[in-house]
């Protein structure tokens, strides 16, 4: 199959089996691949129902068609779960090199079923597939486990070329926010995939592959490509932030439009935003940029932090990072947000939840709910050393760190303060506050796997006037733009392209470079169908799972605590005014279900 | 001589060019393994190595040499040995590979697709004009009297 590899490699912890299985064709017509492919075994194969740490859960990393072919963006794949931390289906997507080292080995995906009755590691390279006992590596950090791992390998370019991805401590300890981290700083982040993971006592995936990938018209396929990038790089001002400043370049902006989620979304504005800016860190910590594979944008920060209080280096922090850990923690010293960041990814926890979760425990402290007595330090907004020493204590379950380990909204239930959690189904909310961008909230509430921008990425429209001004504090026409957003991007997680490219280019450039890989054309609407499926799909899994409309919901602080100051002053998020028109375009029941209508038209009854 | 200028202080390690390269040289697909350009990574910083003709090896003489109307380099001596070419082979056939800047006149894709100019085609100046009937009495010599 032209673009793909091809193969499935399913692996059976508990019996310690391996298989290699056809690509199943048929359901990559229907999904492309990636989250869409990913989604349909998981729901084929998975009771809704399950206990997500059981062994009867599934862990499955799905590449698309278009991660590894060179495709701009093309280096992106899924981890598809369900999710300990929401109960609802997970999809985390990653970028980096190990996607298309999987498809080089000649594998599209790897399902992992069962749970090894000892830790092990996945050891690929080509044909040669071997579960390898991970007795050395259990306890170390995700960092420590590539390190040893390619000290094993003899040729130093085979170790170098080999792409890791791995757990740290907390995804061995079921920390619920644990994630999965590969090619040592690129993280499937969110929902716990680390601590189903580490469920199945999988301690990493090595894979080097030095087989091709086919396609269809290689010289239509360079000339899609080139296009692409062209396109992109002439989008205003996108390409040279990201490149000059990575993703953090949107601190300044989202500081401006008012959303920045800062001291827990109690407000929206901070003063001191050119400590924590990306300018300021591509002044002070950052040494060089560096691509994800075949990757022209190169927006990943290699930082370095000389201060001796925080001293370390690693890649990053990026924006979501810094307006979680450093804004919502009321933390403005960069140095000591990299340093949290470089922690989280070694340990193997998600950054935006852990911020969450400190940023919840934070203002409960700050209410007088939570006190030193409960958690062991003085864990007031702005105490970045006690921040620093939470992230070992969380992935080691350690003291106060073992109720983070839960997640904010377990320690928020737990002092009856719930409402002081914000996030919703149970995930911390990513790092834009919805009151000034109505839309977003909409998106927010809908989404599958939990709360989660970047399932939909709609903060490109609203805030960077992409493709047209929209006024972001309005909730008409937001309905059909959430939705057009989520199918678009649904579509980029399933053919494997990097979400960041939606900050320029939309799903028309997609089609050339599909149909130069696969062979097979799309036209825009048979792409959006795809995304709609998938979306379908997701939200099937989790109403059988026990989720209904009345998740579909915000926290009490975004629907009736008004943003206190700067632009969206005065505002909370009119959810109700958008909710229903959505699910009528959605041709979904008042109540969120898809009608049976809905689900033949999309072949999924 | 057209030569490529590697600036490792440019490179994102995004591999690009091996992309690039092999979808250059084989068409419909794509296979970094069998770039003849390849990154090597050292301490957060990229090293784009190429097979063939020019590469930071060992030796330190570079001069560039007109024989007969076409420009050749000191690498044809010793290429065979050089420290870093056993590593660009076909992993499936063994088969050697060399950078022959994807044909004549050089466009190598790999300076197309690079997006941070990290591999620029640059012109060398300073070529020595050298008489193949000089050469021939040379290796003569040499023949005659063996060091």
């Amino acid at each position: 199959m032209n673009g793909w590899a091809g193969k499935i490699l399913r692996v059976n912890l508990t019996q310690g089996s391996l298989k290699v299985e056809e690509l199943p064709a048929g359901l990559t017509d229907l999904f492309l691949g990636g989250r869409g492919l990913a989604s349909k075994i998981l729901f084929d194969e998975v009771d809704p129902q399950i206990e997500p740490l059981s062994p009867g859960n599934k862990l499955i990393f799905m590449t698309g068609p278009l991660t590894g072919t060179g495709a701009i963006g093309g280096a992106s794949y899924v981890v598809v779960t369900k999710s300990p931390l929401t109960g609802s289906i997970a999809c985390s997507t990653t970028e980096g090199y190990f996607g298309p080292e999987l498809k080089f080995a000649g594998y599209d995906g790897i399902i992992l079923e069962g749970k090894s009755p000892e830790p092990v590691y996945l050891s690929i390279e080509d044909d040669q597939v071997e579960l390898l006992s991970a007795s050395h590596l259990w306890g170390k950090s995700t960092h420590k486990t590539e390190e040893i791992i390619r000290q094993e390998k003899e040729n130093p370019w085979i170790a170098r070329e080999t792409s890791i991805t791995s757990i740290g401590p907390a995804g061995e300890k079921l920390v619920k926010i644990a994630s999965i981290i590969n090619d040592k700083h690129r993280a499937a982040a969110r929902s716990g995939v680390g601590a189903v993971m580490g469920s199945k006592n999988l301690k990493a995936i090595a894979v080097r592959g030095t087989k091709a990938l086919t396609l269809a018209n290689g010289k239509m396929f360079a000339d899609s490509v080139a296009r692409a990038w062209e396109k992109f790089k002439t989008t205003p001002v996108i390409p040279q932030a990201l490149n000059n400043l990575g993703t953090s370049f949107l601190v300044d902006v989202i500081n401006e439009s008012g959303v920045l989620p800062a001291r827990n979304f109690q407000t929206g504005v901070i003063k001191d935003v050119e400590k924590i800016s990306g300018e300021h860190m591509a002044e002070t910590i950052l040494k060089l940029n560096k691509g994800c594979f075949s990757c022209p944008i190169a927006c990943i920060q290699v930082t370095e932090v000389k201060d001796p209080a925080f001293l370390g280096k690693g890649e990053g922090p990026e924006y979501r990072s810094i307006a979680l850990i450093g804004a919502s923690c009321g933390i403005d010293n960069i140095n000591a947000i990299a340093k949290i960041n470089y922690l989280c990814d070694e340990m193997g926890i998600d950054t935006l939840s852990f911020g969450s979760a400190i940023a919840c425990a934070m203002e409960l402290t700050e209410k007088k709910i939570l006190s030193k007595k409960e958690t062991g330090t003085n864990l007031h907004f702005g105490n970045a050393e006690a921040v620093l020493e939470l992230v070992e204590k969380v992935a080691n379950r350690q003291g106060f760190g073992d109720l983070l380990a839960e997640g904010g909204y377990q320690l928020a239930a737990k002092y009856n303060h719930p409402e002081y959690f914000i996030g919703v189904k149970k995930q911390g909310s990513p790092a834009f506050d919805p009151r000034g961008i109505q839309g977003l909230g909409l998106e927010y509430a809908t989404s599958n796997s939990g709360v989660s921008h970047a399932l939909g990425y709609l903060v490109t429209h609203k805030i960077l006037g992409i493709r047209g001004e929209i006024d972001p504090l309005t909730t008409e026409g937001k309905a059909p733009l959430v939705r057009l957003f989520q199918d678009g991007s649904a579509v980029f997680d399933s053919v494997g392209l990097c979400r960041l490219l939606l900050l320029g280019i939309w799903i028309d450039e997609i089609i050339p470079m599909l149909e130069a890989a696969t062979g097979v054309s799309h036209s825009e609407e048979d792409l959006l169908t795809i995304g709609e499926r998938t979306w379908n799909l997701e939200r099937l899994f989790n109403i059988k799972a026990g989720f209904s409309g009345t998740d579909d919901t915000l926290p009490q602080r975004m629907l009736k605590e008004p943003m206190p100051e700067g632009p969206a002053k005065g505002q909370v998020c009119k959810l109700d005014e958008m909710l229903s028109e959505y699910y009528n375009i959605r041709g979904w029941t008042h109540k969120g279900t898809p009608t049976e209508a809905k689900l033949k038209s999309l072949g999924l009854a | 001589m057209k030569r490529l200028k590697i600036d490792f202080n440019q490179c994102c390690g995004c591999r690009r060019c091996e992309v690039a390269c092999s979808l250059n040289h084989f068409e419909d697909s794509v296979n970094p393994k069998k770039s003849r350009i390849r990154i090597y990574e050292e301490e957060d910083v990229f090293y784009p190595v190429v097979a063939g003709p020019f590469n930071n090896a060992e030796c330190t003489s570079k001069n560039i040499f007109i024989l007969d109307g076409k420009e050749v380099d000191e690498c044809i001596i010793c290429r065979a040995s050089c420290p870093i070419k056993p590593w660009f082979k076909e992993p499936d056939t063994d088969v050697l590979l060399k950078c022959d800047f994807c044909g004549d006149p050089p466009d190598p894709a790999c300076v197309k697709w690079c997006p941070c100019q990290a591999i620029t085609l640059i012109d060398e100046e300073g070529k020595i004009e050298v008489k193949i009937e000089d050469v021939k009495k040379d290796f003569e010599r040499e023949e005659e009297n063996p060091a």
